[in-house]
């Protein structure tokens, strides 16, 4: 994800991360990681801490005052089986959403020109 | 390049109920397009300009594939997609080269010729299996299994997905220069990581992937230093 400011809505981190703010903490599926007070003030988040409490890292371009947020460090990539969300788009740029396949089985199979 | 298979076993399968998806890890649609649009190919052909799916599902080569059910339920995660027949023996250099690039180019078809192939009979036989009998199908892991087998995300290899996010972010808004540093980051962080490499190589050193001053990698030297034979995961079928 990336961030032109460290702050960002609950609502836009949940849409980017999948991660809820909610009282008990952040949430996503059945885990929630306790979030401290004061980090979301004005009904904004801090990524800073977002990032320390969920092992994400966030790497910083100086010149262009740009930061990307990453996906949270752990054990494995797939926290569950379940398919990602993922929109992917065509030579045309048409975007196409691999949930739109539900109901067919599916080989997702990646190349490249390289 | 595969896409000829896949299309010939999208035809076989999508009657009963197989769809496939391509997807090139290409930063430049254009690279990938002339390949996409000489395809023929019936099913969605899709490019992925900022390796989300190696951020997303562990991809760190291609050619990989994964197989998700009915309901959305990844079976086989990332896995090398061995569906091409080779015969790298005969590969040759092409003739008239000039001599210190001729000499680069052999020392690069040895390399080529050392890593190793799989079989792409057995690994069609699963797909065919698995599209038949699906969850009761021997090639059909549990959510546990898939998830047990996906890529390890260790924090270096988190950073470098966001490293490689920065760089594309900054290549694509035409920052192309300052994009490298970041390429250059995602590349130590992961060195495993093929299509984070030779895609950024391939910008600047297009066909050979070659030294140059922007990376500190190479097609032949990482392919030497990480022992041709390691260069495919082998699939576990």
């Amino acid at each position: 994800m990336i961030l032109q400011e460290l702050e960002v809505t609950p609502e836009e981190l949940e849409r980017w991360t999948g991660w809820e703010l909610k009282p008990e903490g952040l949430c996503k599926a059945d885990r929630c990681v306790p979030f401290p007070d004061g980090s979301a003030t004005d009904g904004l988040v801090d990524v800073t801490v977002v990032a320390e409490r969920l092992g994400m890292p966030l790497v910083h371009d100086d010149l262009h005052e740009l930061w990307a947020l990453g996906p949270e460090a752990g054990d494995r990539v797939l926290a569950s089986a379940e398919l990602p969300p993922i929109v992917l788009a065509d030579v045309d740029g048409r975007p196409f959403d691999l949930a739109s396949l539900r109901g067919e089985k599916v080989l997702i199979a990646a190349w490249a020109s390289w | 390049m595969a896409l000829p298979v896949w299309r010939q076993l999208r035809t076989e399968l999508h009657p009963q109920g197989l769809e496939i998806v391509t997807v090139a890890l290409d930063l430049e649609v254009d690279a990938a397009r002339s390949w996409i649009e000489r395809s023929g190919a019936q099913h969605p052909q899709l490019v992925d300009t900022a390796h989300k799916l190696d951020e997303l599902l562990g991809v760190v080569n291609v050619p990989s594939a994964l197989w998700v059910d009915e309901n959305g339920v990844i079976v086989r995660p990332p896995h090398t997609a061995a569906v091409e027949r080779y015969d790298f023996s005969k590969l040759k250099a092409p003739e008239g080269l000039p001599d210190d690039l001729d000499a680069h180019i052999r020392d690069m078809l040895e390399q080529v010729k050392r890593i190793p192939r799989f079989d792409a009979d057995h690994y069609v036989e699963a797909l065919r299996d698995w599209v038949e009998h699906g969850a009761a199908s021997a090639y059909a892991l549990s959510p546990d299994e898939v998830v047990r087998r996906s890529a390890p995300r260790p924090p270096a290899v988190a950073e470098a997905a966001a490293e490689f996010e920065l760089g594309q972010y900054l290549h694509h808004a035409g920052h192309v220069d300052d994009a490298r540093a970041h390429f250059r980051a995602a590349h130590r962080l992961q060195p495993e990581n093929w299509t984070y490499k030779r895609n950024a190589w391939e910008l600047v050193s297009p066909g050979i992937q070659g030294p140059t001053d922007f990376y500190d990698g190479d097609w032949l030297s990482d392919i030497k230093a990480a022992g041709p034979e390691h260069y495919y995961t082998r699939p576990d079928f």
